[in-house]
């Protein structure tokens, strides 16, 4: 089965293919044609870095300076009121707790769903890339077309169920249906992973009367570390900045940080402290930048991956 | 090959991922669609009255703000496609001129790492008309040109285009740089020695061969749009009016504030149809694909 191959072809080529190599020659002079190029590139560069740049620098205002308008100025006192506000006193509906509160809503969410969603998919891949399993092609196709369904379709019906199970509006209700939710993209990566291990080992695997769960954890599980510390980092930027799902299933008690700050940026009462707003932004953005400036291309990688989940 | 050991163990690890998918996913969807012809109100409802099963559709395409969502969700697919424009056009450039390739890369890829929140904020902010990058632009002399779109009816979904282009291009620039990449090297290199033109070896060679990429990027693009609803309602909430209402959007407003069940299962179920269709091509696309490489083996 290889539905994939279209987003694959591209995501994969990435990771595998580089150019042939070329031959050394000589040192060329920059021609004019680089110049415009880098020129063009610098002009975009500075389109994406802006709006960084314009949260960053409002974030540390007074409000004060804020309302002179001059949104590219930077800040004539810089001052952590407006980060210190939006941690701790910053409302999110009737609650004024600060966004700490959805801080560490979203790190509880973030652990269960990991652990729920990774091991539920990568049993699941293992199972239909390399165990003769008769209806495999079918089920993969039916997980290939789950992946693409909109979440609309299927909110009710989990709303049911979640209140069923008595887990609605908590933190392992917003967890599990991360998990369900994830499952068909991230077991089509896995299953793709596993379906190329090289067949000598599996056959060594078998002699050695290996049975299912011991060939899984002595063998597939040491041989994942690569996918997983990619499906790992796909996994937690996608669950820490999901907004519709927490929004849906957190109830009041357990809305992750994203549920926090839209209340708060959509607030249409009184006046809007726009520096608190920015540095409540900010707060949200951090942990998904750090894993982004620190193993950014592993996170291309699960982005493109993943990228059949939209 | 598969392995043949054992039969039961395998079946049993499908189990859980099994029930997930009949239960979740497919039996759920079926719900939604019995919903969706029936009277539910604030609570679910399972009689079907045959006479009149498609009430709550006919009542849907009367709706203003359902013909209005189904607009904006065309005009953010056209505005959208911007975006691939822009992905393609930069990574050429990345491609061919070698140097800062991975500070361009760091730069251009970072919106995608935050939530669309974030991104909604702080183009939220920029499109202030107070103190935002209007107040700029009137502070510096330009006082006929307007940048508080998000303010305004008719260019607000303008604003929530220039947000999106700005978020997502950085991720197609990625696809197509994995395509160009994948490009054999040696056709540079001919068409410098037989003179040929760059731009016209882009346009008649790189990009017919690299449709498929663009094909995926127009299919990716096309699902992102049907799922886009972070971004609206960090912008503008479906507002001013419901001149920023889509599909994903109206379907949860219908059945969270307006407490409208069989009414949200019908937008919900329209938008399946949607996907349905722009689906449809992708698997198309991926048999035909699959035959192409067994004749070539053949």
């Amino acid at each position: 089965m290889s539905e994939l191959t279209v987003a694959q072809r591209a995501a994969g080529a990435e990771i595998a293919i580089d150019r042939a190599p070329y031959f050394p020659r000589r040192k060329k002079m920059i021609t004019g044609r680089s110049i415009a190029v880098l020129v063009f590139l610098s002009i975009c560069a500075l389109f994406f870095a802006v709006p960084l740049y314009v949260v960053v620098v409002t974030s540390f205002k007074t409000m004060a300076q804020i309302r002179e308008g001059a949104i590219f100025a930077p800040p004539s006192m810089w001052t952590l009121e407006a980060w210190d506000y939006a941690w701790n006193q910053a409302c999110s509906g009737i609650n004024c707790n600060g966004l700490k509160v959805g801080f560490w809503n979203s790190v509880a969410i973030l652990f269960p769903s990991l652990v729920l969603s990774i091991a539920l998919s990568m049993v699941t891949g293992y199972a239909l890339a390399l165990w003769n399993v008769r209806w495999a092609g079918p089920f993969l196709f039916l997980l290939f077309i789950c992946a693409f369904v909109p979440f609309q379709i299927i909110m009710f019906p989990l709303i049911s169920m979640t209140s069923t199970l008595k887990v609605y509006g908590s933190i392992w209700g917003v967890a599990l249906v991360h998990s369900v939710l994830s499952m068909p993209v991230l077991t089509l990566i896995f299953r793709n992973y596993y379906k190329d291990v090289p067949q000598e080992i599996l056959s060594a695997a078998i002699m050695d009367s290996g049975s299912f769960w011991r060939i899984f954890f002595e063998i597939i599980v040491p041989m994942s570390g690569n996918i997983l510390i990619v499906i790992l980092i796909l996994q937690i930027t996608s669950v820490w900045n999901d907004y519709l799902i927490g929004v849906t299933f957190g109830g009041f008690n357990a809305q992750p940080m994203t549920v926090n700050l839209a209340n708060l940026i959509t607030i249409s009462t009184g006046t809007v402290a726009y520096n608190q707003n920015m540095a409540a932004a900010l707060l949200t953005a951090i942990p998904p930048l750090v894993i982004y400036f620190l193993v950014g291309k592993l996170f291309v990688q699960g982005i493109t991956a993943g990228a059949i989940k939209g | 090959m598969a392995l043949r050991w054992s039969r039961l163990s395998p079946q049993l690890a499908l189990t859980p991922a099994l029930a997930v998918t009949a239960v979740a996913f497919v039996g759920a969807i079926g719900w939604t669609i019995y919903l969706s012809f029936t009277r539910s109100r604030r609570l679910p409802e399972y009689t079907i009255d045959w006479s009149e099963w498609g009430r709550q559709y006919s009542r849907l395409f009367r709706d203003d703000a359902w013909m209005i969502s189904l607009r904006n969700l065309i005009t953010l697919g056209l505005g959208s496609a911007l975006a691939i424009v822009f992905g393609f056009v930069l990574a050429a450039m990345i491609d061919k001129e070698k140097r800062g390739e991975s500070l361009f890369r760091t730069v251009f890829l970072y919106p995608l790492a935050v939530s669309l929140i974030v991104t909604g904020a702080a183009w939220r902010w920029m499109f202030n008309p107070d103190m935002g990058i209007e107040n700029f632009l009137h502070q510096i002399g330009l006082t006929g040109l307007n940048f508080s779109w998000l303010a305004h009816a008719d260019t607000a979904m303008y604003g929530i285009i220039l947000a999106s282009v700005w978020q997502s291009s950085g991720f197609y620039m990625a696809l197509m740089l994995a395509g160009l990449k994948s490009i054999n090297s040696e056709i540079w290199s001919a068409a410098k020695l037989d003179g040929v033109p760059l731009w016209r070896l882009y346009i008649e060679i790189v990009i017919p061969m690299m449709k498929f990429t663009f094909i995926t990027c127009a299919i990716l693009l096309s699902l992102g749009v049907i799922k886009a609803y972070d971004v609206i309602v960090a912008m503008t909430n479906g507002g001013p009016g419901q001149s920023t209402y889509v599909p994903a959007y109206f379907t949860i407003q219908a059945l969270s504030s307006s407490g409208n069940l069989g009414y949200a299962s019908a937008a919900a179920v329209m938008m399946l149809v949607i996907t349905a269709v722009v689906f449809l091509p992708l698997v198309l696309l991926t048999a035909w694909q699959q035959r192409r490489r067994a004749e070539a083996v053949k």
